[in-house]
């Protein structure tokens, strides 16, 4: 049975997916105003789907932008993703994924040409305040950026003195102060668990491969290297402190990351693969059914 | 797959299903589907018995492409699930070939533990057509009932 840790649940539609928010008392209306004003300001920043969004303005005119103080962080850890799957997790699959048909009118159908990843280096130039393009590229920050604006609305809510909270976007999750127990959904069959991970200060992600397959091995889930959608893993589940970390290593670990990423942030992982199969990273904290 | 019973067949719409939901009781807590972490908020009860039987029922889920159904049959043995079919009734191309490899996939990969019977506080991860494949399971719950 599902018992929630805390008495108050806020839903909401941001971003294109359900979010819930969980507290022990409502939320003030300023606090929820707040909440609501920075999932709207990320969103303006970095969607790709938004005409007048920062991403679309940088696609259509190659130079100098300045970045929003958030990019540090975000595109930080997009260069470490990006190193540590050999260039295989990469903010530049927009126009590929646009190719494939994941594109704003969710067209889900792959053109004739799908255009190759450009490298990092030869696309951009990033020095942690502006983003210097040669060329129209779009970004796409899907493979972490859910994650991240988990943890910006968790730290809105602590900046507000909301300290224990659990901040839950689909699939990329937040907990401060809030122990909680998390049945590890299996991909093929939503009402069995494969195991449970426990958490109480930090984050938790999982994605499946199949959750936004549009095709044949079309799914949204990306190999900057081929320009192709993976294989072999369909499923991962990330324990991390940061649902930045957490969802970013949910995403690499379909494009078989160097180990060290995992270890590097204190992050443990269990993931399921094509045959069934489940294996977990040392010190998962949890249980993987047998 | 084989049944001693009359199969009983529930061609339910939307409305259909809102009523086989609650009288689903608490179960409903991990009906809404959309959402892969989150249908918190309930407690759910295993204790009922349901009729031995082969069940069908039809649910749908929202792909990106618009709405999409499927068929969901369930055979029961001594309230234990033996065989589960799921057969998907997509019109585009490209969601057509897709629940084909997500209904092939299924009844050869239902292991694991039942989360009716855990103790959890969320669940964590999901597919597109797991509201379609829940709202189809409540409604063949409902029908059972002993």
């Amino acid at each position: 049975m599902i018992v929630d840790p805390l008495p108050v649940a806020w839903r909401f539609e941001a971003i294109g997916t359900h979010w819930r928010i969980d507290t022990r008392e409502p939320l003030p209306p300023d606090v929820a105003r707040a909440v609501s004003e920075r999932v709207e300001r990320f969103d303006r920043d970095w969607s790709r789907f938004r005409a007048d969004s920062l991403v679309s303005r940088i696609a259509a005119q190659p130079g100098r932008h300045v970045l929003p103080a958030d990019a540090v962080a975000l595109l930080g850890f997009y260069r470490e993703l990006y190193d540590a799957t050999s260039g295989r997790v990469s903010p530049l699959v927009g126009r590929t994924l646009e190719a494939l048909g994941y594109d704003a009118a969710y067209r889900l159908r792959a053109a004739a040409d799908i255009p190759t990843v450009p490298s990092w280096d030869d696309a951009v130039a990033w020095d942690g305040e502006a983003l210097e393009t040669v060329r129209p590229v779009l970004l796409d920050v899907g493979a972490a950026g859910k994650g991240y604006l988990v943890d910006l609305v968790s730290d809105v809510l602590a900046a507000a003195g909301i300290r224990e909270h659990i901040v839950d976007a689909s699939g990329d999750l937040r907990t401060r102060d809030v122990p909680m127990r998390i049945a590890l959904e299996h991909p093929l069959d939503p009402r069995k668990a494969v195991g449970v991970a426990d958490l109480r200060d930090g984050a938790f992600c999982a994605s499946a491969s199949n959750r936004r397959a549009w095709g044949d091995g079309l799914h949204h889930v990306l190999d900057a290297a081929t320009g192709l959608p993976t294989r072999d893993v369909i499923a991962t589940w990330v324990i991390a402190p940061t649902a930045l970390v957490a969802d970013g290593i949910a995403t690499a670990l379909f494009l078989d990351p160097d180990p060290q990423l995992v270890a590097r942030h204190g992050a443990a992982f269990a993931r399921m693969w094509g045959d069934g199969r489940v294996d977990a990273s040392d010190h998962f904290p949890g249980e993987i059914f047998e | 797959m084989a049944s001693s019973q009359t199969p009983r067949l529930l061609a339910l719409g939307f409305a259909g299903l809102g009523v086989a939901t609650a009288l689903a009781g608490c179960s409903a807590a991990t009906a809404d589907g959309g959402s892969d972490v989150g249908n918190g908020g309930g407690e759910v009860d295993t204790s009922a018995e349901y009729a031995d039987g082969t069940y069908t029922a039809d649910g749908s889920y929202n792909a990106p492409s618009g709405e999409e159904s499927i068929t969901v049959e369930i055979t029961l043995v001594d309230d234990v699930v033996t065989d589960v079919v799921v057969t998907p009734h997509a019109t585009e191309g490209n969601q057509a070939q897709f629940q084909g490899q997500f209904a092939s996939g299924i009844a050869a990969e239902v292991k694991g533990k039942d989360i009716d019977t855990l103790n959890v506080s969320r669940v964590g991860g999901s597919s597109l057509t797991s509201g379609g494949f829940n709202q189809a399971l409540e409604a063949i719950k409902a029908d059972a009932l002993a």
